[in-house]
């Protein structure tokens, strides 16, 4: 009867799921793309990974990953755990089983963030799989020859993952609050849209918006510094405990649940 | 079961208060609410599975409950691919898996074929008798009530309108019982049934049903007169009649 069996639990659900599947496409996605690009462009690409190629392909990866897919993917994650339930009609059969219902909000809130780290870590598997792949095929590349740089790495990784904090807080809150699937993730699109553009634009208050994050830390990045929280970094720390806590007391104190 | 906020009063369930002790109440009480609520995405073991890990019951009784449904045999077949039957009856195990001492099901022969319906009143029979667990049910199927339940409540409007044995019940139904008689001389058949409480009414005679012993008593009566029987009828009640009868507030 502890959040362990919670969890446990919430974890069985996930299994055969979209949520699941799309963890690990999300994740190979990217890499077998560029495995496909190195592959057939090679003459041109192996050129330019001459020098750092593991930092310029990790570089670039996650470069096409952070700014649309990576959101995105936490818009449907988020929304998609929930709708298990919706879905089934199991809401109430969950309510009415022995658990507190903060055991249920943060059993399933793990659950998410458990899936979003499974996709961060395939992710950054297939990046060295695909490119040592590729360079067994072709040898004209480096990665073979090249270590890669962990720390750095694992810089990139975290980042990223604070950077995408608020937008899950909030998308599952919303998802919890909608039964029908299109309006979390409409809304999640919209606002992911509009802060693109707002980036795009340069406007001095978009690190105030969780869903410019994912973008703003990878335009960070660029200087390579230590690990130093940048300001929307803070932010989405923020609207993290801000909206997690706002969808648990909302869920908490729902009149009518399930 | 603390899926709606309650408004007033208080609820008590073992003895204890729903609101301080809800948890603990519920390790106590399975449930099967409205239509089944299962993950349609996975098998009736992982179904099984789901719930178990919360209750933390035998990994054991997994088999137990799916024999005592029959649902033994279903293997990897996903719980979209089952019949609405078969669901119900999974979703029943689903509410025994931690041997609660109460069972609420809420209309569990809703929407099923016959056969679904004999299968889950025979479950729900066997259910109390073998296992001894304390079963609520709540349909508006009257017949499929009169055939499992003990005792019985009838809610209209939010308002509790009857509570006790069902055999009390069936006192009340009998008591609304009539003869509808017609001979070929009502008005002296009247007066010589009085004692009966017979009346006249829309042309005909009318005196409580009591037994079936007692309308041939009658009969005799009006044939030792010379009175020639027309019509000699039990009128009974149902269930359904009874209910819209306490429903609209005539009894």
């Amino acid at each position: 009867m502890n959040f362990a069996a919670s969890l446990s639990s919430e974890l069985l659900k996930t299994k055969r799921t979209a949520s699941f599947w799309m963890s690990i496409i999300g994740a190979a996605f990217i890499p077998a793309l560029f495995a496909l690009a190195y592959t057939f462009n090679a003459d041109k690409i192996a050129i330019k990974l001459k020098v750092m190629p593991w930092g310029q392909h990790f570089g670039q990866g996650w470069q096409s990953l952070s700014s649309f897919l990576l959101p995105m993917y936490i818009i449907l994650v988020c929304a998609l755990i929930p709708q298990i339930e919706f879905k089934n009609n199991a809401w109430k059969q969950v309510f009415s089983s022995p658990q507190s219902t903060g055991q249920i909000f943060f059993s399933k809130f793990l659950t998410v963030h458990l899936l979003i780290l499974f996709c961060y870590t395939l992710f950054n598997v297939f990046m060295i799989l695909f490119a040592l792949l590729v360079n067994l095929i072709n040898s004209k590349y480096t990665f073979l020859d090249s270590s890669i740089n962990w720390s750095q790495l694992m810089q990139l990784n975290a980042k990223t993952y604070i950077s995408i904090l608020g937008i899950s807080a909030i998308q599952f809150w919303l998802s919890l609050r909608f039964k029908n699937f299109i309006a979390p993730v409409g809304i999640g699109l919209v606002l992911l849209i509009g802060s693109i553009i707002a980036t795009g634009f340069g406007w001095d208050h978009v690190y105030k918006i969780p869903y410019a994050h994912p973008i703003l830390t990878l335009m960070s990045m660029k200087g390579k510094g230590p690990l130093v929280l940048e300001n929307h970094e803070l932010n989405s720390i923020g609207y993290f405990v801000f909206f997690t806590l706002l969808g648990f007391l909302d869920l908490r104190f729902r009149k009518e649940k399930g | 079961m603390g899926l709606l906020k309650n408004q007033q009063g208080a609820i008590r369930l073992f003895d204890k208060d729903i609101a301080k002790h809800r948890i603990e109440i519920l390790k106590n009480v399975g449930s099967l609410i409205e239509q089944p609520s299962l993950y349609a995405h996975l098998t009736a073991k992982e179904n099984l599975e789901v719930y178990r890990k919360i209750y933390g019951s035998p990994k054991s009784r997994i088999d137990e409950v799916l024999k005592l449904v029959d649902l033994a045999g279903t293997g990897s077949k996903k719980a979209k691919q089952f019949s609405l039957g078969m669901k119900q009856r999974l979703s029943i195990a689903v509410a025994l898996l931690h041997k609660p001492e109460l069972l609420i099901l809420d209309e569990p022969t809703n929407g099923l074929d016959p056969n679904g319906i004999i299968e889950t009143r025979e479950l729900i029979k066997r259910l109390n008798k073998e296992e001894g667990v304390t079963i609520i049910v709540s349909s508006h199927i009257l017949a499929e009530i009169e055939r499992m339940a003990s005792h019985v409540g009838i809610i209209h409007k939010g308002k509790l309108l009857f509570q006790g044995p069902l055999s009390e019940l069936q006192q009340l139904k009998n008591k609304q019982s009539f003869v509808q008689v017609d001979t070929s001389d009502n008005d002296a058949a009247v007066r010589l049934l009085a004692e009966h409480g017979a009346e006249q009414k829309n042309g005909l005679i009318q005196f409580p049903f009591q037994h079936r012993e007692g309308v041939a008593a009658i009969a005799q009566i009006l044939i030792a007169n010379n009175l020639a029987v027309y019509l000699l009828q039990p009128q009974q009640n149902d269930l359904e009649q009874l209910f819209l009868h306490i429903t609209s507030g005539t009894i």
